[in-house]
């Protein structure tokens, strides 16, 4: 072998070094090394533990309710972006020094950052693998038809799976652009803040945000998991719930009698109209006696006398009929909380995924930017 | 609404008592800028006042925090003369909430660098500390004034006139390009930093042949590691550098594989194993034909050479501090290079370790390589060296070549025996040094005219 170096000397200029697809698979094993040497493997125990936290939370809300599903979208979110940012927060600037000295024996930046990208989706993807394993076991069900692949819990995976990788290739660009981890570490947090806030789904936001919104990589992954959960299609319980929760409570109103038949008289109420076309008996309905009655010159001499009624929540629902009015708060409100962005269709699924493999394309192509300017680091 | 844009660009106001206060500070300025030999017109810039007098004060990397910050604060007052508010809401808008956030930590920040500045001002003007409460406080027109007008502050020193002692110093040579060896006509290497160029090296020229063990000398901030970095093609220097007729610069991407550099500090993954390490190191370094047996032969010939072969599979992390510098080492050994470049190799190492390890370059350089070494402690191992470069930093704080020659015709130029005597005499005084750069410079330019 040193016969073979001595000889190559004159024509040493000639002679071709490992291209920057070759130097990837250097990068790539050591990495793979790494994960077992440098602890990197904690990642993986880290998503179990968070996803079944979240978990917990989000199995009996999840595709049930209209907020639930919102809900535990958001959290699932939260917990790809958490998953993703800290996969790599730290690895590049952790060893910055290290990546100066082997530029300058011939590394191509490229070849390393294409490296990192290789390892990062197979971390991110282990991540998705134990988020959704650990999420069914405590009692979410990912139950039904996808809207791309045949299985539900496989376009959800892959939408997991995109968004952990878009904040792990985000974190990527932070770690190259910090000269520590302690600048790194010190950025992370206003990252998570900023995904967050900025979102667009959880809380309202002022008209200027609009152009920041779809900066976010949870605004695509928020409409990609609430979408995929057919959330539109989901009822809203809120109301429902609190008005069950105020059954006992008394309520009074003082109406006079004039006020109560002019109710009575309104055809455009649903439930007015309902009850009024009640047959009490052959062809005489409830409408047809309250009219007659509303004429009468009785009930007109008494139009201004004022009566209080006293009664329960449950009472007034139980008059109007449980059923009936659980079904209108329910779907009613649901109808009215549709979300167009959340429309349950492929169209909406693919182009929010691929606004996620865009963010991917651009954080790691800012990290090779950002790192061909290492050289100029100062000593 | 352009005149209010004017003056809270100029004065960061509009109101007559900040107009009133701000001229009061720069005229202050302007007459302790003339006292610190920096031009007097830098008061009346907004952004650079504020660098400039960090020069005064010895304090110029806080000085560009201060700087940056005190532009980005005129900007923000420009923009809230600009924006006017929409919303007759009683809340508070949006857009005045991130201004005003914005604001908060700009003005956090600009005070933090502020203090920092003053302090040096403190200690050039020889005063006691409780007048940074009068340069923090309002009352900072005062100060400048006071210190600007009154003949009793004076600055202990005085901000060089870099250009004038450059073209005092300057000398010109050159060294003729050998066909083996390595040779340097450097010009200058400058760097700007916050628009303003500093000379970092000047007119070195020198011949090196090959199989020769150089040491490179200088005390610190003379340009060791910028001259390095110059000479291997890694920081580019308005120089021509030929190593075995060819040319560093031009042909970098191919010449980098003829260099080895081994860096101060062990730059390595220390979770790795040392073989791992060494062959990732040949995959990288050597030429694409090389077969995984013939680099696995080359792994082993190295590391038996730097003694690694018992500890091959140890982590590097577990190393001692010795094994990491023979591991950085064969790192770059590997390829065989032609020039081999160590920034002190020794450093962490006791005397035994360290003899031995040079004994193992000085082989390398008996094999027909050269080897340039940065080290503090020379006199141990200098009857392993053949020459010497002697850099020194002139009056004009640039980097100069005080020597270049062996081990003896360097004793007998300065007069001194040990090469740790040759560093304390080219030093600054400040640093503890005899000062005598200048005197060195020029003899030296002499004698290669001569």
């Amino acid at each position: 072998m040193s016969e073979t170096v001595a000889n190559r000397k004159k024509s040493r200029l000639q002679i071709r070094y490992r291209g920057r697809s070759a130097q990837v698979w250097i990068y790539l094993g050591k990495m793979l090394r790494m994960f077992i040497y440098q602890n990197d493997w904690k990642v993986l125990p880290m998503a179990a533990l968070i996803a079944g936290l979240v978990g917990m939370v989000i199995r009996t809300r999840l595709f049930v309710t209209m907020e639930g599903t919102l809900m535990g979208a958001f959290a699932l979110v939260m917990v790809c972006i958490w998953n993703g940012c800290f996969n790599s927060i730290q690895v590049i600037c952790r060893e910055r020094d290290v990546i100066k000295r082997e530029h300058r024996s011939g590394m191509h930046i490229s070849s390393y950052i294409r490296a990192h990208m290789i390892y990062q989706a197979l971390l991110c993807l282990l991540q998705t693998a134990v988020t959704i394993y650990i999420t069914l076991m405590v009692g979410v069900k990912y139950e039904g038809p996808g809207l791309v692949t045949p299985f539900l819990i496989v376009d959800f995976g892959i939408s997991m799976f995109l968004i952990a990788y878009a904040s792990d290739m985000l974190a990527l660009w932070i770690s190259s652009l910090s000269k520590s981890t302690t600048t790194a570490m010190t950025i992370m947090p206003f990252v998570l803040i900023f995904q967050l806030v900025f979102s667009g789904g959880m809380m309202s936001l002022p008209a200027w945000t609009n152009s920041i919104t779809p900066l976010t990589i949870s605004n695509p992954a928020l409409k990609v998991l609430a979408t995929q959960s057919n959330y539109n299609s989901r009822p809203v319980m809120t109301v429902w719930n609190t008005l069950n929760g105020m059954k006992d409570r008394e309520v009074s109103a003082t109406v006079t009698l004039g006020q109560a038949m002019d109710l009575l008289q309104k055809e455009d109420n649903p439930f007015i109209s309902d009850f009024r076309a009640m047959e009490l008996s052959g062809s005489i309905t409830v409408g047809n006696l309250l009219d007659g009655v509303a004429e009468s010159p009785e009930v007109q001499a008494h139009r201004e006398d004022s009566h209080t009624f006293t009664s329960t929540v449950g009472g007034i629902v139980d008059m109007i009929g449980a059923d009936r009015v659980k079904d209108l708060l329910q779907n009613g409100i649901a109808e009215a909380s549709q979300i167009p962005d959340y429309e349950y269709t492929t169209e909406n699924v693919v182009e929010y995924w691929l606004r996620l493999i865009l963010f991917v394309i651009v954080f790691a192509a800012l990290s090779i930017i950002t790192l061909e300017f290492i050289d100029r680091d100062r000593r | 609404m352009i005149l209010n844009i004017l003056l809270s660009a100029f004065f960061g106001g509009t109101d007559s008592f900040t107009i009133v206060t701000s001229l009061l500070y720069m005229v202050g300025l302007w007459k302790m800028f003339e006292k610190s030999g920096v031009r007097g017109w830098w008061a009346f810039v907004p952004g650079a006042r504020e660098y400039q007098l960090s020069r005064c004060a010895g304090r110029e990397s806080e000085g560009r925090g201060w700087s940056i910050t005190a532009v980005a604060m005129t900007v923000s007052a420009v923009v809230s003369q600009i924006v006017v508010p929409t919303s007759n809401s009683e809340y508070v808008s949006a857009t005045d909430i991130v201004m005003m956030t914005v604001d908060l930590a700009l003005a956090v920040t600009q005070l933090v660098f502020a203090i920092r500045v003053y302090s040096g001002l403190i200690e050039v003007y020889g005063v006691r500390r409780r007048w940074m409460w009068l340069w923090v406080l309002p009352t900072s027109c005062i100060v400048a004034c006071v210190w600007g007008f009154s003949k009793k502050f004076q600055p202990a020193w005085k901000v060089e006139d870099i250009r004038a002692e450059m073209a005092r110093l300057a000398s010109h040579g050159s060294a003729t390009v050998m066909d083996e060896g390595l040779t340097v006509n450097l010009e200058e290497r400058s760097a700007t930093e916050f628009f303003q160029k500093k000379v970092l090296l000047r007119d070195i020229h020198m011949a090196i042949p090959q199989g020769h063990m150089v040491l490179l000398l200088g005390g610190s901030g003379a340009g060791k590691t910028t001259y390095l970095n110059a000479i291997n093609g890694y920081e580019k220097a308005k120089a021509e550098v030929m190593l075995n007729g060819n040319n560093m610069y031009t042909q970098y991407r191919k010449m980098q594989y003829e260099v080895g550099f081994v860096p101060q500090t062990e730059m390595m993954r220390g979770k790795d194993t040392v073989l791992n390490t060494l062959l990732d190191a040949a995959k990288l370094r050597l030429p694409k034909e090389v077969t995984p047996a013939q680099r696995r032969d080359r792994v082993n010939e190295v590391m038996e050479i730097f003694g690694l072969l018992p500890v091959q599979n140890n982590l590097v992390e577990k190393l001692s501090g010795g094994q990491k510098k023979r591991l950085s080492i064969s790192m770059e050994f590997i390829s065989n290079p032609s020039l081999f470049i160590l920034d002190e190799p020794d450093s962490g190492l006791d005397g035994v370790m360290a003899r031995e390890l040079f004994e193992q370059l000085r082989k390398i350089a008996d094999t027909g390589k050269i080897v340039i070494v940065i080290t503090h402690t020379p006199d141990r191992v200098i009857d392993l060296f053949d020459d010497v470069i002697v850099l020194a930093k002139d009056s004009a704080r640039t980097g100069r070549l005080a020597f270049y020659g062996s081990i003896e015709d360097a004793r007998k130029f300065f007069g001194r025996d040990r090469m740790e005597e040759i560093v304390k005499a080219v030093n600054r005084r400040e640093e503890g040094g005899d000062g005598l750069a200048d005197e060195f410079v020029m003899k030296y330019a002499e004698v290669q005219h001569v």
